[in-house]
């Protein structure tokens, strides 16, 4: 909550001013952009909507392509479920299904920071309490970024928007588990490599390379290590 | 006069469509999420791996962003974002300090794009 309020909201609201931009540019009118934020929620999705929008691509290629985008949720979700100890709370599928609508990267990335200073049965609150806080802040920014595009020098956009991609980067480097860690190094490494010939698939096999082989590390070369010092 | 009114509503017909159709695409895999998420055993290896899978594909999607990205962050040069990215990560490797960090790296970007 109070965590929201330092860096992270004010840089989401950028990132997301940076997305109505995009979206303007594109030719989306000022609802079109509004739901989209609302109804996505996930950046990357967002913005590969709405540069195929502006390109007049077919609806399935949009909905494919922001689904190779965002396929990262179904793996977050499960991740951050498990750290808030969801299945503990006992609440009713539709009313999981609500707060998870609000995970995106950053609400994610901060419950595995969170994971480390509170206990695990009041992360379900913290993670409430943030994930809202920079989801207005988000639709306040898609709002204000919609509109002050005109009076906002690109100059100084550039560095507002370069802030999110660097503070999210530098959070899940300091994740607790070494595996994870790992993973991020991995996982960074590849994505570039496959993006010429993978395009948007690149960030799914980045994922599953990346992951799987931080997890093999993690299990038996790592515990082999142990072993040999023990 | 009226085949354009037409069209001018096939457009806005197809940009809500593709809306929705962005909409679907994510939502989709929240709700599978949330119903996975309750099948899968707590510290068990399978949930270590899709731990590890989440990190590593979250990493992939912010290293696209500052290796090809869209919109006004595409003005700026690769090597800059690059040495924005391995300023903060050096600040952070040794001075563990978020927040610091991130100042650095963001400071830097801006002073290698304005003066380089």
């Amino acid at each position: 909550m109070i965590d929201a309020l330092r860096a992270p909201c004010y840089a989401l609201g950028m990132t997301m001013a940076g997305f109505s931009t995009i979206a303007r540019e594109a030719g989306l009118d000022f609802w079109m952009a509004l739901v989209t934020s609302l109804g996505v929620w996930g950046m990357p999705g967002q913005v590969a909507f709405a540069s195929l929008y502006a390109v007049g691509a077919s609806l399935v290629i949009i909905f494919i392509a922001v689904s190779l985008a965002n396929m990262r949720m179904l793996l977050m979700v499960v991740s951050a479920a498990d750290m808030m100890h969801l299945g503990a709370h006992q609440l009713p599928l539709w009313k999981r299904v609500f707060w998870m609508h609000f995970l995106a990267i950053t609400a994610w990335a901060h419950v595995g920071m969170a994971e480390q200073k509170y206990p695990s049965h009041l992360l379900l609150a913290y993670y409430q309490g943030f994930a809202l806080t920079i989801f207005t802040f988000g639709i306040g920014g898609t709002i204000l970024g919609y509109f002050l595009s005109d009076f906002l020098t690109p100059d100084l956009l550039r560095f507002v928007i370069f802030i999110t991609p660097i503070y999210i980067m530098l959070m899940i480097i300091n994740a607790r588990q070494k595996a994870n860690r790992l993973a991020v190094v991995i996982g960074g490494c590849l994505s570039p490599v496959f993006f010429p010939f993978a395009g948007e698939w690149a960030i799914l096999l980045a994922g599953v390379v990346g992951g799987s082989l931080a997890s093999l590390y993690s299990r038996y070369i790592a515990e082999w290590h142990l072993e040999m010092e023990a | 006069m009226i085949d354009s009114v037409l069209a001018d509503q096939g457009d806005v017909l197809y940009a809500w469509l593709a809306v929705g159709c962005a909409i679907a695409g994510t939502a989709v895999w929240r709700f599978a999420g949330v119903v996975l998420a309750s099948r899968i055993p707590a510290d068990s290896p399978l949930m270590g791996w899709i731990n590890t899978m989440a990190y590593a594909m979250v990493s992939g999607v912010l290293m696209l962003i500052l290796a090809h990205p869209t919109g006004v962050l595409a003005t700026t040069e690769i090597e800059h974002r690059f040495f924005g990215l391995l300023v903060g990560l050096v600040v952070v490797f040794f001075t563990k300090r978020l927040i610091v960090s991130l100042l650095f790296g963001v400071a830097s970007f801006a002073v290698a794009v304005t003066f380089f």
